[in-house]
C-alpha cells in the first residue's frame, strides 16, 4: 500500500446546503458532520502518478460527544480525464457510492479511530485526471447503521492505493 | 395543543445533539435512545399540560400567556436542574 493523498479539513470544499462546516478543536481544524442530517465535503486533487490498482480510503475521526453506537461514512470519486466530454459548469459525474462497514465508535469522547473504505467504484481514474473525493456521514442510516449520537469529526483522511 | 409534529420532534433532537457536540459533552446513548427520550417528553407534556397549569395560582395562571407560562416552567426546570450541572 503506498499513500497516494492527504485531504485535510482546511482543503475541503463544501456544496451550497448540507455540507459538513469546517471547525476547530482544540485548535485541531475538523469537519463537523451531523448527525441527524447527511452532510458532505468534497476534495479536488489529481490522480498521482502511479496511481494503480483499487484505492481505499482511510478516514480518522472522533466523536464530539458519543461514547458509544455506531457511524457509517460513504465516499465517492470523480475522475475526468481530458477530452472527457464533462461538462464541469454544469455536472457532477460521481461514481457510484462506497460505503463503509458500521463502525462503533470509541468508548470516550475525542479518541480517534479510523475506518476503511474500499473504494471499488472510482470512475475508472487514471493517473493524471482531474479528480474530486466526495465523503459524506450516512446519518439517517439509509445504507449503513449510523446510531452514535452528535457531529463526528473528520480529521483527516488518506487516500492508498495498491502499488 | 396536540403533540408536536414528527418534524418538529425532530427539529428538537437535532439541536439536542448539536448542544451537546458543541459542548462536547459525552453521551452514552444512541441516536434512537435520544429521540425516544424526546418523543415521550412531549407526550408527557400534552398529557400533563393541564396538571401543570393548574398549579400555578391565580391570578398569575389567569393573567400571564401560554408562552410566558412556560418560560417560566423553563426558568425553573433550568433552576432546578441545570445550574451548575
Amino acid at each position: 500500500m503506498a499513500t497516494r493523498f492527504i485531504f485535510s479539513p482546511l482543503s475541503a470544499e463544501f456544496p451550497s446546503s448540507n455540507f459538513a462546516p469546517l471547525s476547530k478543536v482544540n485548535a485541531r481544524p475538523v469537519l463537523a458532520f451531523d448527525a441527524a442530517t447527511d452532510e458532505t465535503a468534497y476534495w479536488t486533487f489529481v490522480a498521482p502518478q502511479g496511481f494503480t490498482g483499487t484505492g481505499t480510503l482511510v478516514i480518522t475521526y472522533a466523536m464530539a460527544s458519543a461514547t458509544s453506537g455506531a457511524v457509517g461514512l460513504q465516499a465517492q470519486i470523480e475522475a475526468i480525464t481530458d477530452g472527457d466530454s464533462t461538462d464541469t459548469d454544469a455536472t457532477t459525474s460521481f461514481d457510484t457510492v462506497n460505503n463503509s462497514a458500521s463502525t462503533t465508535v470509541p468508548a470516550t469522547a475525542g479518541y480517534i479511530d479510523q475506518i476503511s473504505i474500499t473504494m471499488t467504484n472510482q470512475d475508472s481514474i487514471t493517473a493524471g485526471d482531474y479528480c474530486r473525493l466526495s465523503i459524506n456521514r450516512d446519518a439517517d442510516g439509509s445504507a449503513i447503521t449510523d446510531s452514535a449520537t452528535g457531529d463526528l469529526y473528520l480529521i483527516v483522511a488518506e487516500l492508498r492505493d495498491a502499488a | 395543543m396536540a403533540t408536536l409534529t414528527d418534524g418538529a420532534r425532530r427539529e428538537v433532537w437535532a439541536e439536542a445533539m448539536r448542544q451537546l457536540s458543541n459542548d462536547r459533552e459525552p453521551i452514552s446513548i444512541t441516536k434512537a435512545d435520544l429521540r425516544a427520550a424526546v418523543d415521550a417528553l412531549d407526550t408527557f407534556l400534552n398529557s400533563n399540560a393541564a396538571a401543570i397549569n393548574t398549579a400555578i395560582p391565580q391570578p398569575a395562571r389567569g393573567a400571564l400567556t401560554t408562552a410566558q407560562k412556560a418560560r417560566l416552567l423553563m426558568y425553573v426546570i433550568r433552576r432546578r436542574y441545570m445550574d451548575g450541572a
